[in-house]
This record gives structure tokens, C-alpha cells and sequence, in this order.
């Protein structure tokens, strides 16, 4: 347990860090599409649907990490979907009671988080293989990942189809909005264009 | 032989029930805590949406007077109609849910009409998942003002027209003829059956019949 001495890097920071950019689920792993396609035409929204998946996903890793070792394998699915539906209807009847308009606007998305692909991977991978701390961390690290990455599809929809950001103006006013992107296929052109540029930007940096 | 069985399925399944007995409880417990006011929430957005309607309407009285609608499809619905009171007690209006499909899902508005059920007040959108920019603009003001006045009685939608008479004729939305013809059709299919419905029970007057 006593690492950080050179040779063995801490397994901390790594857990934290490595959902940002290394492992991003969204730009990278290209897991868990349902939300970043759904739910990005505003950035408030996206916002919204980011911290829900914080909180689920820290909570669920938690409480895997706690009985790893009281998981029988046959019955670890059914184990993470029960842990993991708690949060999330917890989490959807706080959005009812405090941001109710919220709440309207993500709809059934909020309950979909349940079979949100994301959760279901780092309870497997991670947390039910590591410590609470290291799963907490992890949870942290990998929701802020899709967090950011929903915030930054999102703004560019809404900016684009409305000409708005968080809900102030902030394209001039001759600028004619682009509707399309904020129907469901401008969610698959961002996230195409976007991963495009991913792939481009990281073929130039290991060629 | 039994009891192996019985002691094999405990042995395998015990954290699953253990658990869900805990998260269950743990929802209860949540749900116990924030109900009220998700309820609260609920009631605040329809009283707000429904006295934007009708601005001397000081409180909303539920009448118990069992109307029900029949839907497309042949089932009823048990109507909520709300009897919409001044300050001073007197009535200004009624209001009601109304819903149906759209273009796109589900269409919920609620609706509010006249003392004497002659006039519409208006509507408001409490739920829609129309096309943004185009089906989403029955939420616009230019789309609703023309429902504003207009008679309580059959409604009928035109492609052009002056949306600024008060009648009985409504000016479709450009690019979205089927979502204003949804609303117009749950606008005729609520009003038309809660009105004959309540003139039968004799809460409104027949004038006019």
C-alpha cells in the first residue's frame, strides 16, 4: 500500500485524472452516447444531467467498491442495476423537488441513466476491483469527464441553433439561427465533427 | 431435499435481498421527505400557467361534478374542471386540463374559459415535445393570442388568413399544419364535450343553445 516512492506511481491521481482527457467516455472510450446525444441541445440541461451522473456514478461506485467481495459472479448485473437504480431515482426525485423545470425539460432521460452504459462499466472495471477511495475518485474523474464533455456538445448546438449560451445572447443579431442542430441529427453531426477533430488533433501529436 | 434448496438460494441471493430491502427503504425514505413538495411544485406551475390565463382569478376550486371526455380511442377520461374564483369570490371562469397526440408525443395543455363558457380565455402548454422551431411555436404568443376571445365552440384551422380576428377560424402554424391541427383538435374534442356535459348538470346556462 505504501506507493508514490518513483517506481510505483500512486494509483490516485490517475483515477482522477485519467476520465478527464486519457479515458473521457464520451470523446474517447465513446461509451455511454445516450445521454450526449439526448439531452445536449442547452447547456443547462446538459449541466443538469452531468452532476445527476456525478452524483450516480460516485454512489454507485461506493457501494459496489463496499461488497466486492460479497458479489457472487452470476449475480453482479443484477447487483449493480439495483445499487444503481436507487441513485438514480433518488437523484430524479430531487430534480422533481428542486428544479422542477429541469426535471421536465430531461424528461425520461433522467430515469434512463439506470441503463446508462457508463455506470454499469466502472462499477464492473473499477469499483468492483478497488478500494472506496480509489472508486470514489474514479467516479468523480470519469462524470466530470462526460460532464465536460456534454457541456462542450451542448454549447455548441446551442450556440449555433439558437444563439444563445446558458441562456444569454451572445451572437450578434444578424446571425440566423441554425435550427437543424437542435434536432436530434445536430447532436449526431456535433459528436461527429467533434470526434473528428479529436482524431485529428491526436494523429498529429504521435505522428 | 427441501431445505438444501432453500438453503442453496439464500446462500447465493441473500446480499440481493438484504439490499433491496435497504434501498428500498432508503427511497421510501427519500420519497417520504420530498413529495410534498414535488406535489407543491406541480400545483404551483399549473395555478401559474392557468391564472395567466385568467388574471382576476384569485384561487382554483376543483367542481365535483363527474365529467368525462371520450378520447380517440374510445376510453373516457375523468375531466378536472376548476371553477376560477375572484378575490371577492365570484367567478370569473373555469379551467380544465386537456390532452392529446401531437406531431411529435404527447400534447398536455390547460385550458381556461369564460364565466358563462361562451368565450376562450386561452391556453398554455404544459407539456410538448413538438419540432423546435416549428410545431414548439403553439407555445408563441402569435399562435395563442388568436385562441384568446375566440368563441367556445368548434374550432377550425386555415392555412391563411388574419391571425389577428377573434373568430372561430385559426391561422395554422407555416411548416407545422399537424401539430396545430392536434391542438385544435383537443381543444374541440375538451371543450365542446365538458361545455354540453355542464350545461346538462346545470353549472353554466343553456344561452346561446
Amino acid at each position: 500500500m505504501s506507493a508514490s516512492n518513483g517506481s510505483i506511481p500512486s494509483p490516485y491521481p490517475a483515477a482522477l485524472f485519467s476520465g478527464l482527457w486519457k479515458e473521457n467516455p464520451t470523446f474517447r472510450l465513446l461509451i455511454g452516447l445516450c445521454p450526449p446525444l439526448a439531452v445536449t441541445s442547452a447547456v443547462k440541461p446538459a449541466l443538469t444531467m452531468g452532476l445527476s451522473v456525478i452524483f450516480v456514478l460516485v454512489c454507485s461506485n461506493l457501494v459496489v467498491s463496499l461488497m466486492r467481495n460479497l458479489l457472487r459472479p452470476h449475480l453482479r448485473i443484477i447487483m449493480f442495476t439495483v445499487t444503481i437504480a436507487t441513485f438514480v431515482t433518488i437523484c430524479d426525485l430531487f430534480l422533481k423537488a428542486y428544479t422542477p423545470q429541469m426535471s421536465e425539460v430531461l424528461g425520461a432521460y433522467v430515469p434512463l441513466i439506470i441503463v446508462n452504459c457508463l455506470i454499469i462499466f466502472r462499477a464492473e472495471a473499477r469499483a468492483s476491483r478497488s478500494g472506496p477511495l480509489i472508486s470514489i475518485l474514479d467516479g468523480v474523474g470519469m462524470g466530470a469527464g462526460f460532464t465536460i464533455a456534454l457541456c462542450i456538445l451542448a454549447g455548441v448546438r446551442e450556440i449555433v441553433a439558437t444563439g444563445r449560451w446558458f441562456d444569454i445572447q451572445v451572437m450578434p443579431k444578424g446571425f440566423v439561427p441554425w435550427l437543424a442542430l437542435q434536432m436530434p441529427v445536430g447532436a449526431f453531426i456535433t459528436l461527429g465533427l467533434i470526434l473528428g477533430l479529436i482524431n485529428v488533433m491526436t494523429a498529429r501529436k504521435e505522428a | 431435499m427441501l431445505s438444501n434448496k432453500l438453503k442453496y438460494f439464500l446462500q447465493q441471493s441473500w446480499l440481493l435481498l438484504v439490499s433491496s430491502f435497504f434501498f428500498g427503504l432508503l427511497i421510501a425514505v427519500t420519497n417520504a421527505a420530498l413529495s410534498d413538495r414535488i406535489e407543491q411544485n406541480r400545483i404551483a406551475k399549473l395555478n401559474e400557467l392557468t391564472k395567466a390565463l385568467l388574471p382576476e382569478a384569485e384561487r382554483f376550486q376543483p367542481v365535483e361534478a363527474g365529467i368525462e371526455v371520450q378520447l380517440p380511442d374510445g376510453s373516457k377520461e375523468k375531466a378536472t374542471i376548476f371553477e376560477a374564483l375572484s378575490a371577492e369570490g365570484q367567478r370569473v371562469g373555469w379551467s380544465f386540463n386537456a390532452r392529446g397526440t401531437g406531431f411529435a408525443g404527447p400534447v398536455e395543455l390547460v385550458l381556461a374559459v369564460d364565466a358563462g363558457f361562451r368565450k376562450i380565455m386561452g391556453f398554455n402548454v404544459l407539456a410538448s415535445s413538438e419540432t423546435p422551431g416549428f410545431g414548439d411555436q403553439i407555445k408563441a404568443d402569435y399562435y395563442r393570442k388568436q385562441f384568446i376571445n375566440a368563441p367556445a365552440e368548434k374550432l377550425t384551422l386555415v392555412k391563411s388568413g388574419d391571425p389577428a380576428a377573434i373568430d372561430a377560424q385559426i391561422v395554422a402554424i407555416t411548416g407545422a399544419t399537424v401539430t396545430s391541427q392536434a391542438v385544435l383538435d383537443i381543444l374541440n374534442r375538451f371543450i365542446l364535450q365538458i361545455k354540453d356535459q355542464m350545461q346538462k348538470k346545470g353549472l353554466i346556462d343553456n344561452v346561446g343553445k
